[in-house]
């Protein structure tokens, strides 16, 4: 394990919370936030941003949407529309 | 890039392995069963996306309908066992693109994405702030239309960018095939669209009340609403 500083650690944030990283430096996240209060609460602070996004964006198609489709695609198949 | 060239790369398979076995073809029935059952699962998913880009329901419909047609259309080209979600994905960009013409000024965005990159050093976290805690109440509180209203407020590649790995969870790689843009670029906007959606979400937790802007973030915050617009 290598250590870093903060700015190296709060410079990864994105890239931890999205899977982006090397097993390495992942452990070198994991042993620089062990002991750096400041780096952990921005690490829970960008979990929890993304969880607030996340649930905000949660438009469902229409019901009709689906039927809608699979008519287009049949109508497609049995040449009522060129390919 | 000419349309032409988009348009066929839209129905090349993202996957550039060949596959050895040479099957038979399906049968068209057969093909709109298959289509059917591995295809419009994504139907949900291709919404959520095409409501961000077009803004509306009707438009995000017509968008998603239109996707599945070329799709289907395409079904042939489409390499069994790679990514569908990112196929599918890529159509839509492409779709989108094709439908509502946006495909202006696409001149000269290579050197601006290059410019993204550079400034990428620039692009720390959304870090280095006093009082989380309060932040994170003020967050968790926020109403789930202001959240869509400042995301909708940002650009549309940073838009897209951010709500591809946050909404969706497509990995960098993914967003990079489906958005057609290098992987720095999706980088860069993640973390500079990131910053820019949390600047807009303070501005609305500071309206409901919340002191979530110490004064000595203030310039920062600033830059950060700025930057965005930059490259357009």
């Amino acid at each position: 394990m290598t250590e870093i500083n903060c700015e190296e650690t709060k410079a990864q944030v994105h890239e931890f919370v999205h899977n982006e990283l090397a097993e390495s430096e992942v452990q070198n996240i994991l042993g620089h936030i062990a002991h750096c209060d400041s780096c952990e609460a921005d690490y829970d602070f960008e979990v929890a941003f993304n969880s607030v996004v996340k649930r905000s964006c949660d438009e469902a198609p229409p019901a009709e949407l689906a039927q809608r489709i699979i008519d287009r695609i049949r109508a497609i198949n049995s040449g009522a529309e060129q390919h | 890039m000419t349309e032409t060239a988009l348009i066929d790369d839209t129905l090349a398979p993202l996957d550039s392995e060949v596959m050895t076995d040479s099957k038979a073809p399906l049968s068209s029935d057969d093909r709109v069963r298959e289509f059917e059952e591995l295809a419009l699962p994504y139907t949900k998913l291709l919404f959520g996306a095409a409501f961000n880009k077009t803004k509306n329901y009707a438009d995000a419909e017509d968008l998603v309908q239109e996707t599945f047609a070329k799709a289907f259309k395409a079904w042939h080209q489409f390499e069994k066992g790679t990514n569908l979600r990112a196929w599918l994905g890529k159509i839509l960009e492409n779709t989108y693109i094709n439908m509502y013409n946006k495909k202006v000024k696409q001149i000269g965005q290579d050197s601006l994405n290059e410019l993204e990159d550079f400034q990428m050093g620039e692009a720390v976290s959304l870090t280095a702030r006093a009082s989380r805690s309060a932040e994170l109440e003020a967050l968790d509180h926020l109403a789930s239309k202001d959240v869509r209203e400042a995301l909708q407020n940002l650009d549309e590649k940073f838009r897209m960018v951010v709500y591809y790995a946050v909404v969706e969870g497509l990995s960098y790689s993914e967003i990079s095939e489906v958005m057609d843009t290098p992987m720095g670029t999706v980088m860069s906007r993640l973390h500079r669209g990131k910053q820019a959606l949390h600047e807009s979400l303070k501005e609305f937790a500071a309206e409901e009340g919340y002191d979530v802007t110490p004064t000595k973030e203030k310039k920062a915050a600033q830059k950060a609403n700025r930057a965005p617009k930059a490259d357009r």
